[in-house]
């Protein structure tokens, strides 16, 4: 077996700050720190660090969010979804359509919109496994038709493609506050965010199902070997995807009081980049929820926090587009300092 | 010596079977059994049709013809887990290991302990940790952190864990496909060492190997594949290590083409 | 070889992380909004202008021809004032994320905001949040109806609903009974009732057709496609240059060019051009770089002195035909109308 000489090392303990290193979220945490510390900084007194500033970048973190926990969980599965920002458009104006042209009740469209979202994801799920494409192709197959359908949809049963008028439709029910409520400064967005990266954080380190996800994305033929139903796991995250774009929908439309064809245009990248930053492996098997939190929250941080710096807000996206690289060399690096260590 | 069960029939046994691909012969009437107790060496060329006869055994593919019994009982796999439930494991080169993966969650993959019911159901994760560590420790691996990747593992290590998987989880049977093919020396002789170990635990090994080195360590009995015909099975007392090296290249083809070669010009 | 991961190695890479983002800071600092220099004679009252910032917060990106004319009212009026401005606007529209921009923009507590109501039901509580937050409001160039009720102090821009009306007035005395109205932006409530006001001067009927504004290839085949299925129009009536331009090029590549009595809301070079030779009847002015000078104006006066217009102060509609066009192809050309 192994030889004293390599036993003595291999029984060291992993120092703790080791572990931690290794962990997959580290960059994503130091990398929001950093951002945080820089606009503390450069724009602390100019808004960034007041409730309402914090409260505006905390929205667009939430947005994001939202999407990011499942599509990140997915990824650790070893599948992409690009359609989410599609799906995103078309919840929302499954809901305007039938409320503001049908007459629907609320919840009813909304349900519509959940139940459209099911479909969607059963659709992918059942595709990319059954063709054995690759999802980046199948779910970018399903970005086109999706926002295809939802503006010819519109456009043949409205004539136009942005429906506004629903907050008469939300006053006084139950599903406005529910949806676009607030909390003191913050936003019902916020806790939604919160309770999904919770849940999902959950299902990932401590279930079956969890085990099953990283096994799936690493190899999903080992896996299939010791019993692990893969196939059962894909669907149900594709599912998952979709329905967080049905729920981002319904907020957004709550919020707004309108929905329009293009909404969600480019999410499926953000939420991928933010999985990225937040330590998820491109080829999938490894990664964390956790690490996507931080990721969207670096989103939410820049998108806000340039305001504040009085930067033309054009070079948001080279800041986005900078920020990820660092953040994902940083990763890169962390990891294999540490694992050389060992 | 040899055991058998307590009715004496031979933990699996593979009678007569053949296997076809469209035209392609990949099995002709093989038989092979294996018992309590013992390693038998697979031994044959690339080709020689040992990957199909184990598929076969694990319920991946169905015989065409033939029957295969396990425990004296004729069955019929409909799938791999199939076999899985009667005792039969199989571990594959790729160890169906997953390198980005913590030791005790491939451990348990598949296999997942829980605690708690309902909606709290939950991978009890430090059961799982425990009992990887003493898994581990019994075949002298002593593992600082069970969530490191199974990736840091030394692969004659990883190869352990796979068979001490199978071990825990009640295999009866375990087949060993080309485990140390890949490895180099050292590696291997660790493999080899717990694959003796594992025989004395009364769990029958099929030793799948091209390497005649590594079969004759450890076998008991071999059988030779050739072409997808088995050119018999000896015990280790009838065949030495030679004889077997030259039964595993062609045996009579290759006297032939040895007197071809050297004899040419006379 | 054993490398242990120090804590210096952390900290270096966190360095160059910081030191990455510093220089970029610093990079975009040099592209910053101009109108810092403090000029004489601005002083006196509550604040002095150099310490007086405005966020202008609109649904215009400022890539879009008509609103970088606004952004040059705005950027004329700081420069002349001597106080900083900074024009949000979003990349594409974008209700959501116009709703962040007035998020953030509350939360830098400006000295005022210049807004643009677009979509009144969404935006209407964002203005009133800066209001209650004592944070002074000037509505522009949307929210005719609400901006009163949404606490702003007055309003700047075009009468729409009237503007449309005089249209369709003009086009009634050209000929014209039927007629096609191009809405290249919908969502956006002023577009909706230039087209109401329109048919309602025009008397007779309107077919509104709407277009993907960003999209010139696909709107020109949209109208073109309009012309082939109503061949009885006579009259067309475009809401905005990117309506506008592939509504030229449509009629242009249709036979009928020649029949169709055709005007547009807002300026633009080729619509000025279009007017000159002919091609257009007229294109109705809202003076939109009133729209961003103004409300600088107003901003800083009342957070100086406390005194504000009150009221809609209208900066349209005034109509550019074939007699005044020339003129203000030259004005165009400077960016200001």
């Amino acid at each position: 077996m192994t030889n004293a000489a390599t036993s003595g090392e291999r029984l060291r303990r992993a120092g703790a700050l080791q572990r931690w290193l290794t962990r997959p979220e580290l960059a994503a945490v130091a990398g929001a720190a950093l951002v945080f510390a820089f606009f503390a900084v450069v724009a602390g007194d100019s808004g960034f660090l007041t409730l309402g500033g914090t409260a505006s970048y905390l929205e667009v973190a939430a947005q994001l969010g939202i999407v990011a926990v499942p599509v990140a969980m997915l990824m650790i599965a070893g599948e992409f979804d690009l359609s989410v920002g599609s799906m995103v458009g078309a919840a929302g104006m499954i809901i305007a359509i039938s409320v503001a042209e049908y007459g629907w009740p609320l919840w009813a469209g909304v349900l519509a919109a959940f139940a459209a979202a099911v479909l969607v994801g059963l659709f992918n799920g059942y595709v990319v496994i059954k063709t054995g494409l690759p999802s980046f192709i199948v779910t970018l197959g399903m970005l086109f038709a999706l926002r295809g359908l939802t503006i010819g949809f519109a456009r043949l049963l409205t004539g136009r493609t942005q429906i506004g008028g629903l907050d008469e439709a939300a006053a006084g029910g139950v599903l406005a506050p529910l949806f676009s409520g607030t909390i003191g400064p913050f936003s019902v967005t916020v806790l939604w965010w919160v309770l999904l990266a919770v849940l999902g954080t959950w299902v990932l380190q401590r279930t079956v199902f969890g085990n099953w996800i990283f096994g799936s994305g690493g190899d999903p033929v080992a896996a299939r070997n010791v019993g692990v139903p893969v196939n059962r796991v894909k669907i149900t995250l594709f599912v998952c995807t979709a329905l967080s774009a049905a729920l981002l929908a319904t907020i957004q439309v709550l919020d707004a009081g309108s929905a329009d064809v293009l909404r969600g245009t480019l999410l499926e990248l953000q939420a991928i980049a933010a999985a990225v930053i937040g330590g998820v492996l491109l080829t999938g098997g490894y990664g964390s929820v956790v690490g996507a939190v931080f990721g969207a929250l670096i989103f939410g941080m820049v998108s806000q926090g340039i305001f504040f710096t009085g930067i033309n807000t054009d070079w948001f996206q080279v800041f986005v587009g900078v920020m990820l690289l660092v953040a994902v060399l940083f990763n890169n690096y962390i990891r294999k300092r540490a694992s050389e260590a060992r | 010596m040899t055991q058998t069960t307590a009715d004496g029939a031979p933990l699996i046994e593979a009678r007569g079977i053949s296997k076809y691909f469209g035209s392609v012969v990949a099995l002709e009437d093989v038989s092979m059994d294996v018992r309590a107790g013992e390693v038998m060496c697979l031994l044959g060329d690339n080709g020689a049709g040992k990957s199909t006869l184990i598929k076969v055994f694990s319920g991946v593919h169905p015989p065409d013809r033939g029957s295969l019994l396990v425990e004296g009982e004729e069955v019929s796999f409909s799938s791999p887990r199939d076999a899985m439930d009667r005792g039969i494991a199989t571990v594959y080169q790729d160890l169906a290991m997953i390198p980005l993966m913590g030791i005790s969650r491939n451990f348990f993959l598949g296999r997942e302990p829980t605690r708690g019911r309902g909606p709290f159901r939950r991978f009890d994760v430090k059961f799982a940790d425990r009992i990887t560590r003493e898994q581990l420790r019994r075949i002298g691996i002593e593992i600082r952190d069970t969530s490191q990747p199974v990736a840091t593992l030394s692969g004659g290590e990883r190869q352990s864990v796979a068979i001490a998987r199978a071990v825990y989880f009640g295999a009866k049977v375990l087949i060993l496909d080309e485990p140390t093919s890949a490895l180099g020396v050292k590696q291997a002789s660790i493999v080899l060492r717990y694959i003796a170990r594992t025989r004395e635990q009364g769990i029958g090994v099929v030793f799948i190997t091209h390497n005649v080195h590594h079969a004759y360590l450890v076998g008991d009995r071999f059988t030779v594949l050739n072409h997808g015909r088995s050119m018999g099975t000896f015990e280790r007392q009838e065949i030495g290590l030679h004889e077997l090296e030259r039964l595993m290249a062609g045996g009579a083809e290759l006297e032939k083409l040895e007197a071809e070669l050297s004899g040419g010009g006379e | 070889m054993e490398k242990e991961l120090s804590r210096r190695d952390f900290l270096r890479a966190g360095g160059a992380g910081f030191a990455g983002a510093a220089l970029l800071w610093a990079a975009g600092c040099g592209g910053q909004q101009g109108g810092q220099q403090q000029e004489e004679g601005g002083g006196g009252g509550l604040v002095e202008r150099g310490d007086i910032r405005i966020e202008f917060v609109t649904h215009g990106p400022a890539a879009d021809p008509f609103w970088s004319v606004v952004k040059n009212g705005v950027d004329r009026a700081a420069a002349d004032l001597g106080v900083e401005v900074n024009y949000r606007g979003p990349e594409r529209f974008s209700i959501p994320e116009i709703q962040r921009n007035f998020e953030a923009a509350i939360a830098s507590e400006p000295s005022g905001m210049a807004v643009t109501i677009a979509d009144p039901d969404a935006l209407v509580p964002e203005v009133r949040k800066a209001v209650d937050q004592g944070i002074p409001v000037v509505a522009l160039n949307a929210g005719l109806d609400v901006w009163e009720r949404a606490g702003a102090l007055n309003y700047v821009g075009q009468t729409e609903y009237e503007a449309g009306v005089e249209a369709g007035r003009r086009m009634r005395e050209a000929g014209v009974r039927s007629a096609l109205c191009i809405n290249h932006q919908q969502g956006v409530v002023t577009l909706d009732q230039r087209c109401a006001g329109f048919e309602e001067g025009l008397g007779g009927s309107v077919t509104e057709v709407a277009v993907k504004g960003d999209d010139p290839t696909a709107a020109q085949n949209g109208i073109e496609t309009a012309l082939r299925q109503n061949p009885d129009v006579e009259g067309m009536l475009a809401l905005g240059p990117q309506g506008a331009l592939p509504a030229l090029k449509a009629l242009q590549a249709s036979d009928r060019g020649g029949d169709i009595r055709f005007g547009t809301f807002d300026l633009s070079p080729e619509v000025l051009r279009a007017i000159r030779d002919e091609r257009m009847l007229f294109a109705i002015d809202q003076q939109q770089f009133l729209q961003g000078y103004l409300p600088v104006v107003f901003l800083t006066t009342y957070a100086q002195y406390l005194l504000h217009p009150v009221g809609v102060i209208p900066t349209g509609p005034a109509f550019v035909t074939r007699q005044t066009a020339e003129e203000v192809i030259q004005l165009s050309r400077q960016g200001i109308r």
